[in-house]
């Protein structure tokens, strides 16, 4: 029984990977910090480990698609993130390209439940 | 946050970061920090906000996304039977080698009975076989995967090279900016059936390298005239056993150049230009080193013929005679030194043959 129930993990797992940096990315148009992102995501049904979240952040920053910046003002230091323009354009091509797919895998769904 | 819970966050942030590049751990250091501080704000005890995070073990490997193993799955078969030949062409001629000398030496350590004899000098035999097998072992094992990982490193820089090859493409309208769009006559042929290097081709290369190098290490002086006088049996070393820790290392050193070029020949699998240039350069560092060995050092015992002479004393027959008469350090070197330049030379222009012949593309 086990077995299966590691199988099923792992295949969430995945299909959840590739949705992971759409749903970051989406929420990146304006500045925000890593936990309020975990807070947020949360909130709308995508919850997110923050040691898988931390460690994407990073990954998108060094591929150009999200730039970061340490404020020191509040009561501690914080990084907040945002998209850049590279990263907008992707984020939109992204959104289109899941758009078509998500319509196409409901299609498929409905075909089966019939 | 009291002092515990800083303490606990302070020794989780260190587990963390001290698995990362050193230029990323200042600032993930700080990540962390703000990030359990702001777990901790929203309501999270200290202990709960680490147990969430997990592992540090495992968070430091999310931050990790580069290339962690040393020998990739394009190498890897090719270095599991590699392993395996070097492997089995080591550990048997070693063990059987050390055993007969650990005999040899055993027999010497006691003068009791004949019984105790044998069997002291068989726990001695086995005794050093089995520590030489293990030490040559490991040591081949050690090479050879620090061969293999170079060639993995090296080859990640050929193939990022050939994708930077200009094209002639490059000057069309492309649609992704400037790097083409792969098309079916990208393909290379098939390369010809005579530019394939087949595993069976190395083979008795890399034996015979191995087998040598074994017996240069663990055996020099099985390199010897024998003769059996009665019941003595006394050996005359072909070589310069005193000399020995200079020359071996040399000696080594060039095979082991060839066991390179063999290795680099069985990833590449067919003739094309690296492997021409490997063999060049193989080949040139090979007779280099061959030169130092054999011309520059002090090789042969220099008293081979007068030894061989006393031994064989009054029964001399014709042809040895001729042979002691004849035989001289710098000829034999001159003669062994021609004919490696010959097979080095012979191999060297089959390869820059075949490779331009069938293995260009």
């Amino acid at each position: 029984m086990g077995e299966e129930r590691d199988l099923l993990d792992g295949l969430l797992m995945e299909l959840r990977r590739g949705t992971l940096v759409l749903s970051v990315l989406s929420q990146m148009k304006e500045k925000k910090y890593g936990y309020s992102l975990v807070q947020s995501l949360e909130e709308k049904g995508i919850p997110i480990d923050p040691n898988t979240l931390y460690p994407l952040l990073r990954r998108l920053e060094k591929q150009g698609l999200l730039e970061s910046v340490w404020e020191t003002g509040g009561p501690k230091p914080r990084k907040y993130y945002k998209r850049t323009p590279r990263g907008n354009e992707i984020y939109h091509e992204l959104k289109g390209q899941w758009k078509e797919m998500s319509a196409g895998v409901e299609k498929l769904l409905k075909e089966g439940e019939e | 946050m009291n002092p515990r819970d800083q303490e606990l966050m302070e020794r989780y942030i260190y587990q963390v970061v001290r698995r990362l590049p050193k230029e990323q751990r200042r600032e993930v250091g700080l990540e962390l920090q703000e990030l359990i501080g702001d777990m901790v704000e929203a309501g999270q005890p200290m202990e709960a906000a680490l147990t969430k995070l997990g592992d540090p073990e495992k968070f430091a490997r999310q931050y990790q996304d580069d290339r962690h193993f040393l020998i990739g799955p394009e190498y890897f078969d090719t270095y599991l039977w590699f392993l395996k030949i070097v492997l089995i062409c080591t550990a048997i001629p070693v063990f059987i080698v050390s055993i007969v000398s650990g005999i040899r030496e055993g027999a010497g350590l006691t003068d009791a009975g004949m019984a105790q004899a044998v069997v002291t000098s068989a726990i001695h035999g086995v005794g050093k076989g089995l520590a030489n097998l293990i030490v040559s072992c490991i040591g081949v094992f050690g090479g050879i995967t620090l061969m293999f990982a170079v060639m993995e490193r090296r080859q990640i820089k050929f193939e990022r090279e050939r994708e930077t090859e200009w094209n002639v493409r490059q000057l069309g309208d492309s649609p992704a900016g400037g790097k083409t769009a792969w098309t079916p006559d990208l393909l290379a042929p098939v390369p010809d059936k005579k530019a394939m290097i087949h595993k069976g081709d190395s083979l008795v290369g890399i034996v015979f390298i191995v087998l040598f190098c074994v017996l240069l290490i663990f055996a020099p002086h099985f390199f010897s005239a024998v003769f059996k006088n009665g019941e003595v049996i006394s050996t005359v070393p072909v070589f310069n056993l005193e000399q020995w820790h200079v020359i071996l290392p040399v000696f080594i050193l060039s095979l082991a150049v060839g066991l390179g070029d063999e290795i680099f020949r069985l990833v590449a699998g067919r003739y094309c230009r690296p492997v021409m240039v490997s063999n060049i350069v193989c080949g040139v560092l090979q007779i280099v080193l061959s030169f130092v060995v054999l011309k520059v050092f002090p090789l042969w015992n220099p008293d081979f013929a007068a030894e061989l002479k006393r031994q064989v004393g009054e029964q001399i027959g014709p042809s040895a005679e001729f042979f002691i008469e004849r035989w001289d350090g710098n000829t034999a070197s001159n003669v062994l030194f021609a004919f490696l330049v010959v097979i080095t030379l012979v191999e060297i222009g089959t390869t820059v043959y075949k490779t331009l012949r069938y293995g260009t593309d």
